[in-house]
């Protein structure tokens, strides 16, 4: 059989391939390549080395937006899966008339990023301006909390429907032998909820992780780095190096950034895979 | 006890509701603030009720819908988002049964190789994918389509792959030794028992290419196509004004049909979210 | 079996059919013919003004049968465009710079100028933007800004523009405004907004007035290291728009362009910094008798003397990259801009333009009116100096200073950092 669909790999392999090639492999070797020279346009480059990535380490914005999304991601990884983690324990107790709810906790997901960003910009900064707290562009603080609530309002109800699927896939049997042999719901939880979960876990932990890590589209529209870059994390830096920085020299460095930026997404995203992945138990 | 749990479900049922209306509450806000005129959605009124000579009717929606070239950019962001998604079902799919029932060192590489594309971030090759869109003419509404199969097959493909393995070899094989070629074994056999991942997968890739902004941003050709997620971006600052009516009113053109798509196929998008999840 | 493979042969020939075949259709279709003639894209930078560049192409379509294409910029984003277009196989034929500064960016994709028609239109050699020999950049515009005054407001509070002649008397009326302001119903300042589409008024437009003053009293055109002489003045006039305004200091940094613009075409405010561009837009509403513009004083140097500030910061630019006939044709362009008769009568009115060409038009822009006229009493113009600074990246730095300080979380020193080690550190960078 195998040899029989080989013979098929220009129709089943061949477009996707020859797309992949188009829209990634070859712009992300160009992109390696530019890393290391000076340019404004692509036919005009000139080659200079690493001095790109020693300017990129030394520019002081890009460590602030390090530890910023560092920051960010942490603290919105953790929130985003203990709430998404309890609303779904919440949601699978047998409450009768659950969908609409589940229904309404997804509901933001369907909202891009740029359109969020100007609906809670606005909510922040009604509710501060009420308070008479100065707005979201003024405070680093606000921005990053705002920040945070934002990418809780959006992405709880993701992880929550995975989070349910997950507990109603654990076999309802573990559960009554764990009552019968009187476990509180608290043990049942720790001992036998939460160690099955553990796929559902890894899914979720690796989706929050890159998605935070990743954030651009929230980050542009709710604070744009205000104030002074203060509330710029790594991909709108970069963004920023790259296009909004006027001399050609600045290309290059956002270049360089963006593939120290890969190789920590790729460094973190695959760290956090191994660990978790080592904790799941085989069903 | 009976009694206790009741008491204990109504109240999570009540404490369920209070959070479910915050969490539709700046959908209503803001479409409490399209109708009002431009002068009072400033930022410490956004809350309010529009009073009787605040309310503006419907001009924000007819400003909206007839300035900065709203259909266009509505007609533009259905294209990519249709012929995007249909083009990654149709050959991810493939691609993936290929990966997994072609055993060699070169599918295993595009397999790595997609793996590797679903975590690179966008920015490593937003200007490289540019000016290779840009020299290929796939930057009309019409070919950004190749781009979005090329970037977004990581994805599809990891997803498609994970099911595929879970499918028994044996109905594949008996529709062959029935006289099946391949293309006739995948489009009768294997595409109809992979309906539930397209399902997952279309949901996914359509909530990413809809709502996608510095892709189209950087790739379209900006002189003649907007998407939807660029015009509010323009609203926002384009022609040296910021128009909070009609980008109010933007917003909820742009989010209704999707909220109402939404409620009338949750079951299949929630269901499909939940196993692409598990799957992958 | 044979007619299914066919079908997906089908299936992806079509579909690499649109991939290659749609793009001619509508991309290069129009293209094709085009290129005997070549065509004209134009980055505009001047958002304002989007409309009516957009009505001029059409009308230069209609008449010559070239199509010219313009785009706009949102605000804030100009460098951010050119950039990823500049990139592009269809670059921009036509872009601008805003003086030597941004020039240095982009030399390497200037057309040379000195033998074009439109060049030898130019009024006077100090509107080309010179370098080696080689002409790089017309400007083609000359713009004033200062304090639009709403007059009827003014007098309702008992005062006519004649009463400020100086920094002291405008904070007098200010303040009196200010403090009859439940009285009266207005404000003197409308909201000194820091958002993106407004803060350009303050960090660069107002910025220019102690860096004019600075480089008058060295005796200098530009510098790679501001001292800031004149910066305490600078936080007496921005003290005084946030302070005597329509709103709360601490509400300004969510502030629009469009809400200030508001306010003054409401008559909430008697007072609004901006510039002759504005005029379109507020004519509409007051007539010529109902407005004025007045310099910006900040209490330095001969206020008696002090005109508005008037020059510019828009230079035309060709791209050196364009295929040929699309350089002739932006040149053709640019020529009929500045000599016919639609042209010219679209810039001086519709976009309220001065131009420094031999055809312009007399302007029926009030404020235009107003700086010629105080000219000729012998008051000096404030120059522009903003092309001298270093980079957006310092506006930006000033600009989250000012809101900063604004809104009470910053303090003035910040200002004063950005400021000053701004800009030595951003001219280090060069």
């Amino acid at each position: 059989m195998q040899k029989n669909i080989r013979k098929y790999w220009p129709i089943f392999l061949l477009p996707t391939l020859a797309a992949f090639l188009l829209g990634f492999v070859i712009p992300f070797c160009q992109g390696l390549y530019l890393s290391l020279c000076k340019f404004t346009t692509i036919n005009k480059a000139t080659f200079v080395g690493f001095s790109n990535y020693v300017k990129a380490f030394q520019d002081e914005l890009f460590a602030n937006a390090f530890w910023f999304t560092a920051k960010f991601t942490v603290v919105s990884t953790i929130l985003i899966n203990i709430l998404a983690l309890a609303i779904a324990l919440l949601l699978t107790r047998g409450i009768k008339g659950t969908t609409p709810f589940r229904t309404v906790f997804f509901m933001p997901n369907l909202i891009g990023g740029i359109v969020l960003g100007y609906i809670w910009q606005i909510l922040l900064n009604c509710v501060l301006s009420l308070l008479g707290k100065p707005l979201l562009a003024l405070n680093a603080t606000y921005g990053y909390w705002g920040l945070i609530i934002l990418m809780c309002w959006q992405q709880i109800g993701y992880m929550m429907i995975i989070y349910i699927a997950g507990l109603q896939s654990i076999p309802n049997d573990y559960i009554e032998a764990a009552y019968i042999d009187g476990a509180t719901p608290w043990q049942t939880f720790w001992k036998v909820k939460l160690p099955n979960l553990m796929p559902s876990i890894t899914i979720c932990l690796f989706l929050t992780l890159t998605n935070s890590f990743k954030l651009f589209d929230q980050n542009l529209a709710l604070t744009g780095g205000e104030p002074a870059h203060a509330s710029e994390m790594l991909a709108l830096n970069i963004y920023q190096t790259f296009y909004v920085r006027s001399g050609p020299q600045w290309k290059g460095i956002g270049q360089a950034k963006a593939v120290l930026f890969c190789i920590l997404v790729i460094a973190i995203s695959s760290l956090q895979l191994k660990l978790t992945k080592s904790k799941e138990v085989q069903q | 006890m009976q009694k206790r749990s009741r008491t204990i479900n109504g109240i999570w049922t009540a404490v369920l509701t209070v959070l479910s209306l915050a969490w539709i509450y700046p959908i209503v806000m803001v479409v409490i603030n399209s109708f009002k005129v431009e002068s009072a959605i400033s930022t410490s009124t956004a809350f309010q009720l529009p009073t009787a000579e605040q309310f503006a009717g419907l001009d924000n929606f007819t400003s909206a819908i007839g300035s900065q070239g709203f259909l266009a950019a509505f007609f533009n962001s259905l294209v990519i988002s249709v012929t995007s998604v249909v083009l990654i079902l149709i050959c991810c799919s493939m691609c993936a049964w290929f990966i997994t029932r072609v055993n060699s060192k070169v599918t295993k590489l595009c397999y790595f190789l997609f793996v590797f594309s679903m975590v690179v971030p966008f920015q490593m090759l937003m200007f490289t994918l540019a000016n290779l869109a840009d020299k290929t003419k796939l930057n009309t509404p019409f070919n950004i389509c190749i781009v979005y199969l090329g970037f977004g097959a990581g994805l599809a493909v990891f997803m498609f792959c994970g099911f595929m393995k879970s499918i028994p070899l044996e109905i594949e094989e008996a529709a062959m030794i029935d006289g099946c070629g391949p293309i006739r074994t995948f489009f009768l056999v294997v595409l109809p028992m992979l309906k539930p991942t397209l399902v997952s997968v279309g949901i996914l890739e359509t909530m990413w290419v809809w709502n996608d902004y510095l892709l189209p941003y950087l790739v379209l050709d900006k002189t003649k196509y907007m998407t939807i997620p660029i015009l509010v971006q323009y609203f926002r600052g384009g022609y040296g004004k910021v128009e909070m009516g009609p980008m109010m009113a933007c917003i909820v053109l742009t989010v209704l049909p999707i909220i109402i798509i939404y409620v009338l196929g949750q079951k299949h998008i929630i269901k499909g979210v939940a196993a692409g999840a598990v799957k992958g | 079996m044979k007619k299914f493979l066919a079908l997906i042969l089908a299936l992806v020939m079509s579909l690499s059919l649109v991939a290659c075949g749609g793009g001619s259709n509508d991309a290069q279709g129009s293209g094709d013919d085009a290129t005997a003639t070549g065509k004209v894209y134009y980055l505009n930078f001047k958002p304002e003004q989007d409309e009516d560049w957009q009505n001029l192409a059409k009308a230069y379509t209609e008449e010559t049968g070239v199509p010219v294409t313009v785009v706009t910029a949102a605000s804030g984003t100009y460098e951010e465009t050119l950039m990823a277009d500049m990139a592009k196989t269809d670059a921009p034929t036509l872009f601008q710079v805003n003086g030597p500064v941004g020039l240095a960016n982009w030399k390497d994709y200037c057309y040379d100028l000195s033998s074009s028609a439109v060049y030898g239109e130019l009024t006077s050699d100090n509107y080309a933007l010179k370098e080696d020999g080689a002409v790089y950049g017309i400007a083609y515009v000359i713009e004033s800004y200062g304090l639009i005054t709403n007059t009827a407001l003014l007098e309702k509070a008992g005062y006519t523009t004649d009463d400020i002649k100086s920094f002291a008397d405008l904070k007098k009326v200010a303040e009196d405004i200010t403090a009859r302001k439940d009285e009266l119903g207005f404000a003197a300042f409308t909201s000194a907004g820091m958002d993106s589409s407004s803060d350009w008024r303050f960090k660069t437009h107002l910025a220019n007035l102690p860096i004019y003053f600075e480089y008058q009293a060295d005796d200098i055109g530009t510098t790679t290291a501001i001292k800031g002489t004149y910066l305490d003045n600078y936080k007496n006039i921005f003290d005084l728009y946030i302070n005597n305004s329509t709103c709360d200091p601490k509400d300004l940094a969510g502030k629009t362009g469009t809400d200030s613009e508001n306010e003054f075409l409401n008559g909430e405010a008697v007072f609004f910094q901006n510039g002759s561009w504005e005029y379109p837009a507020l004519s509409a509403k007051y007539s010529d008798d109902e407005m004025a513009m007045i310099p910006i004083y900040i209490g330095v140097g001969d206020e008696a003397n002090q005109g508005l500030c008037t020059g510019t910061e828009n230079y035309w630019c060709v791209n050196k990259d364009a295929s040929e006939e699309d350089i002739q044709a932006t040149l053709d362009f640019l020529y009929w801009c500045v000599t016919s008769d639609k042209g010219t009568e679209a810039m001086a009115n519709e976009m309220g333009f001065v131009i420094p060409f031999k055809g312009a038009l007399e302007s029926n822009n009030l404020f235009v009116k107003q700086d010629k006229a105080m000219t000729a009493e012998g008051k000096t113009p404030v120059s522009w100096n903003f092309p001298t600074m270093p980079s957006e990246e310092w506006k930006n730095g000033v600009g989250s200073a000012l809101t900063a300080y604004a809104a009470g979380t910053g303090d003035w020193d910040a200002v004063k950092t950005a400021f000053v080690d701004g800009w030595a550190s951003e001219y280090a960078m060069k």
